[in-house]
């Protein structure tokens, strides 16, 4: 597993951890930020499934 | 006698804007010097030059959130304030002697939380305020991260097919003088204000102002050249730490890691959110570091980072709770 991925899918869960203990007003930042997480998790995993798959070719 | 509590207040809460400033503003500074864009002497002008220059650019919100957000205001009397200053300035002073880049913030914070609760209890923090605060401890990293690691992928994109390294190269070390000026403003911005709001609210308790007055010109003045002289003196041990410790930078890394975090730093301010400069430019660092791989990054030295984070707040409390009840018996 690309441990890249996962520390951006951790850093992602932390940002949605904060929407209902942080102010209303401040939720989107969380919001917007965990969605970025994500991307870069989900990036970050393909990138490292496609260097594993070109290594065995 | 007041007015004597009141100067050495006010003298106390200057002084630690210049801890912050040896202490915190180095982080404007440290992938600059590690980058070897700007000798050591240089690099501290051009930063504390910037420092001061901030109270041009940004409104007093942060100040306000410290002097009116962090605790009920009827309970915040000179010697709670004094308390709260001594335990931030301790935790500072302890911090700095192991070398640790935690936030002079969150000790200013705590301290301020620490002093009020043992005079009164829990119920004198205002929760709105406090649950802001908490919030950005954890975001700003992360949004440095993620705009440091941005940054960099965005350059990479479009600079991949250049040939011209070396020309390349002296246009990010030019670009880094003007990220680490954006930095600098940015950290100015928040920095000095959380002095401001600490002076705003001795001025209030004492009866010199008024519960809803703004911050005075002198204030803002005064703090920005404290925190100025406080960068002048460097912090050069931090300055390891923060430039090379954490990861390897080469000057697009450096341009990157500033900027990401010039900008967290110029949001929090403009929305009157008190955040750590140390935590925003290390997670901005680590986002640059992360681009290239995770091994990249020194995470024995960013978990020592993160332990001195979660230390802090409770640590200046602590700290602060003992000089308010000290205070209080000789009160």
């Amino acid at each position: 597993m690309d441990r890249r991925a996962v520390f951006f899918f951790g850093a992602a869960l932390a940002c949605f951890a904060l929407i209902p203990v942080g102010l209303e007003k401040y939720q989107h930042v969380a919001e917007i930020v965990g969605v970025v997480y994500l991307v870069y998790a989900l990036l970050s995993f393909l990138d490292a499934r496609s260097r594993s798959r070109s290594r065995k070719r | 006698m007041e007015t004597l509590g009141v100067v050495l207040v006010i003298a106390l809460a200057l002084g630690f804007d210049y801890t912050n400033g040896f202490h915190d503003a180095a982080n404007s500074i440290a992938t600059v010097v590690s980058t070897r864009v700007l000798s050591p002497r240089w690099a501290v002008i051009w930063a504390a030059g910037f420092n001061f220059a901030a109270f041009l650019v940004f409104k007093t919100h942060v100040a306000n959130t410290i002097a009116k957000d962090v605790v009920d205001q009827d309970i915040l009397t000179i010697g709670v304030i004094f308390a709260g200053l001594v335990g931030a300035i301790g935790w500072n002073l302890i911090t700095f002697y192991l070398g640790l880049p935690t936030s002079s913030s969150h000790a200013l914070v705590g301290g301020i939380a620490g002093a009020a609760v043992s005079r009164s209890g829990t119920h004198v923090l205002v929760s709105e305020g406090l649950r802001k605060i908490g919030m950005f401890i954890v975001l700003s990293p992360l949004i440095g991260l993620a705009l440091g690691l941005t940054i960099t992928v965005l350059i990479q994109w479009v600079f991949h097919r250049y040939r011209r390294v070396e020309r390349l190269n002296k246009g990010f070390r030019r670009g880094q003088l003007i990220s680490a000026a954006a930095f600098s403003l940015g950290h100015g911005g928040n920095d000095a204000q959380k002095t401001m709001g600490v002076i705003l609210a001795v001025l209030i308790a004492s009866g010199h102002a008024t519960a809803n007055a703004d911050v005075p010109l002198w204030v803002v003045l005064a703090a920005h050249s404290a925190i100025g002289l406080g960068t002048l003196s460097g912090g050069w041990r931090i300055v390891k730490t923060m430039g090379s410790k954490i990861t390897r930078l080469q000057p697009v890394g450096g341009m990157a890691a500033e900027t990401g975090a010039a900008v967290t730093l110029f949001y929090a301010s403009s929305s009157g959110i008190p955040v750590s400069t140390t935590h925003t430019i290390t997670g901005a660092i680590v986002g640059v570091g992360a681009s290239r791989r995770l091994s990249a990054v020194r995470w024995g030295v960013a978990g020592r980072v993160v332990w001195a984070w979660l230390l802090t707040i409770p640590g200046a409390a602590l700290v602060a709770a003992i000089t308010s009840q000290i205070v209080r018996a000789f009160g």
